[in-house]
């Protein structure tokens, strides 16, 4: 098909060249036809006036003698001469007779003519009368053939140029298209075959394919992305939901081949349904978090009110901060407007008090502050006094099932930081770990108000440093 | 109470129908959606239970759509493997009444499906909850167990109200979260027991009968009853 269409590219060059070719030689040609059609006659007509002039100064026999001696002597030998008397019989010139389709009337003609040599030839001659003689003068066209003839030439030169031209151009064209096409073949081949790291090449330039390259890259970047959700999703589900399958598995082994008594084998039951629960809780996990990651929950995206719902989360754990003596709390400046998905927030929400609740020391402190930053962004700010995470684990923890050394032999299956990442990125932001030291802040920034929150691009406004927590003043919620 | 099962997988089926069985209730059971249509037109029903993915591609959602058009007001709960937050919405917005996804604990379902009959039976919502001798007005918001007044959280307030409009019934925790926090995710740790137990506090505490009870893998209920 290419092959094809390079080709067509080609030839249209070439009809293209030839038709201006022909608008520019056309008119050319034609005044240039006319000018020496009238330089002609303007020779022809001086020609006869001289020859007139002789009649009239040396009379009949003086011209004829005239016109004998040229034509004897051969001058001028491309010249057509004849004197004839009234009824037509030759007396003098070159010519054998008068032409048989030539009329005795004073003029310009276009008549065919044989003269020796270039007999047979179109020729333009001039007829006049003389007293009781005719006289025919010609001239052959011998004298303009050959720029006639370099006219032609000249054209068919430009034809041929414009031919191999159009031709280059067309297969250089066709080679560029080609070393591009081939190039996005190589790119879409590696793709198909697995790889979809690869990019097709784009350049500067806004040219069709260049665009289409672009958008196909941004294709490949959606699908890459998707691909990636669901290959991590099935990763994480043969790497952690083996373990409870397994442990459920034994489980129930063990109960049919002991069959302990009644009690024990109910108690065996319920333990066997907790594990399943757990299996389910962590598919349930994996798929919102590759729900999230596909970006297909901002369609949930309402206005809300940050503060609310942080509210809502602080006055949730407060009886369980309670249990465990810590102190939450909650710092807000009056309704806080954003735009957002409220299940998920909420979810964002109660994932890090959560994990501030179970990291934070007993008598410790937990805080969690919304604010408007100076930019006009909402920040929600959730921190505790536990052990932090060293700079080193940081990157480590957002990763899927990550579980710190500090959250060893606490209940918990390491996707609850992943998820909140996922969840501020759907929304427009990153999680930033900072220390408190002791311990971690972790911030979401969210855009504002009624601003629809884009899933890539956007992520620049959270570039900005941290700002510390308000170290006093508070709403309290309990 | 009479329910309708629409459900094409028998082992679910089976373990659905024996289970309201022995939890007192009279099931029919549809295999397909043209029976279920069918059957919820025809009979008299306090509860329909529909699956989602019905034989034949057919989308148990367009089955409800079709019911409420025809002005069956029976509730509906919607039993689905779907779990993304969008599926549920889309469930309750087709004129579905609750929505629970697979797998599910039995207890969880029956307990919804005792809080749709309650709630279709038309309620007064102004008028004072009453278990034993526990008293709520929701119109002045005020608590008393006996004659003492009982002063309570707005939140605290909330979940006392719900538990005691769903009287002498199990209530699970899923549901006291959607319900009182109106949160659609499992915090996971055992936070609604905490809060349960503060409220215990105040309304059981100093009285020899507690009303609140904890029942085993289920959730909780308040009952007066022994």
């Amino acid at each position: 098909m290419m092959r094809s269409s390079a080709l067509s590219l080609a030839l249209g060059y070439i009809a293209l060249g030839m038709m201006a070719l022909v608008l520019f030689a056309a008119p050319l040609w034609y005044a240039w036809h006319v000018t020496i059609q009238d330089g002609r006659s303007e020779i022809l007509q001086a020609d006869a006036q001289r020859l007139a002039d002789i009649y009239r100064r040396d009379g009949g026999d003086g011209l004829k003698s005239f016109i004998d001696t040229r034509v004897h002597m051969q001058i001028a030998n491309d010249r057509i001469l004849l004197l004839t008397d009234s009824s037509l019989h030759p007396l003098a010139g070159n010519l054998p007779a008068w032409p048989r389709q030539l009329l005795a009337m004073p003029g310009n003609y276009r008549i065919k003519v044989d003269v020796g040599e270039h007999g047979g030839q179109q020729s333009l001659v001039h007829v006049a009368r003389l007293g009781q003689y005719f006289l025919l003068v010609g001239r052959d066209n011998k004298l303009f053939a050959p720029l006639e003839r370099r006219f032609w030439y000249g054209l068919s030169a430009a034809v041929a140029v414009l031919s191999i031209a159009g031709l280059l151009v067309g297969l250089i064209t066709r080679r560029a298209f080609m070393l591009r096409i081939h190039s996005i073949r190589q790119t879409v081949s590696a793709i198909i075959h697995g790889d979809l790291k690869h990019r097709l090449p784009t350049h500067l330039s806004g040219d069709e394919l260049n665009t289409l390259a672009r958008t196909i890259n941004g294709m490949l970047d959606q699908i890459e992305l998707l691909v990636h959700g669901v290959r991590n999703v099935s990763n994480s589900i043969a790497h952690d939901l083996r373990t409870p399958l397994a442990e459920l598995r034994s489980r129930l082994e063990e109960l049919a081949f002991m069959r302990p008594a009644p009690e024990r084998t109910f108690a065996e039951i319920d333990a066997a349904v907790a594990d399943v629960d757990r299996v389910i809780h962590i598919f349930d996990a994996l798929l919102r978090l590759a729900e999230i990651d596909a970006g297909m929950r901002r369609s949930g995206f309402v206005p809300l009110d940050l503060a609310e719902l942080a509210a809502t989360a602080v006055e949730f754990y407060a009886p369980a901060a309670e249990l465990k003596h810590i102190e939450l709390r909650f710092h807000a400046e009056g309704p806080l407007p954003a735009a957002g998905d409220p299940i998920l927030l909420a979810q964002a929400l109660s994932n890090l008090i959560d994990n501030a609740l179970k990291y934070a020391p007993e008598q410790g402190v937990v805080d969690v502050a919304v604010r408007r930053r100076a930019d006009g962004a909402a920040e929600i700010a959730v921190s505790d006094n536990g052990p932090g995470i060293a700079d080193s684990e940081k990157s480590k923890v957002l990763e899927r099932f990550h579980r710190g050394d500090a959250s060893r032999g606490t209940p918990g299956v390491g996707l609850g930081l992943s998820l909140v990442q996922a969840i501020a990125k759907l929304h427009g932001s990153t999680l930033e770990l900072s220390d408190r030291s002791p311990g971690l802040i972790v911030v979401i920034v969210l855009p504002v108000g009624e601003r629809r929150a884009e899933p890539r691009g956007a992520e620049g406004s959270a570039e900005a440093p941290p700002a510390p927590l308000p170290a006093t003043g508070s709403a309290a919620a309990r | 109470m009479k329910i309708l099962l629409v459900e094409d997988n028998e082992r679910m089926s089976q373990f659905v129908i024996k289970g309201l069985q022995e939890a007192g209730h009279i099931t029919d059971h549809a295999a397909n959606g043209r029976d279920g249509m069918f059957l919820a037109a025809s009979e008299p029903y306090d509860v329909i239970i529909m699956d989602r993915m019905l034989p034949g591609g057919i989308d148990g959602l367009a089955i409800i759509e079709v019911l409420r058009k025809a002005g069956t007001l029976t509730p509906i709960l919607i039993l689905s493997a779907l779990a993304e937050v969008d599926d549920r919405i889309r469930g309750l917005r087709s004129g579905g009444d609750d929505y629970l996804t697979k797998p599910f604990a039995f207890g969880e379902l029956l307990a919804r499906l005792d809080a749709l009959h309650r709630r279709s039976q038309g309620v007064n919502r102004e008028a004072p909850l009453i278990v034993g001798n526990l008293q709520l007005d929701p119109l002045t918001r005020k608590v008393w167990r006996g004659d003492r007044q009982i002063s309570l959280q707005p939140r605290e307030f909330k979940l006392l109200e719900y538990l005691m409009r769903h009287a002498d019934q199990v209530v699970t925790r899923t549901m006291l979260l959607e319900n009182v926090w109106d949160y659609h995710f499992d915090p996971q740790t055992n936070v609604v027991d905490v809060h349960i137990s503060k409220l215990r506090q105040k309304i059981d505490a100093e009285f020899e009968r507690p009303l609140l009870r904890t029942v085993r893998n289920a959730g909780y209920m308040v009952t007066a009853r022994d």
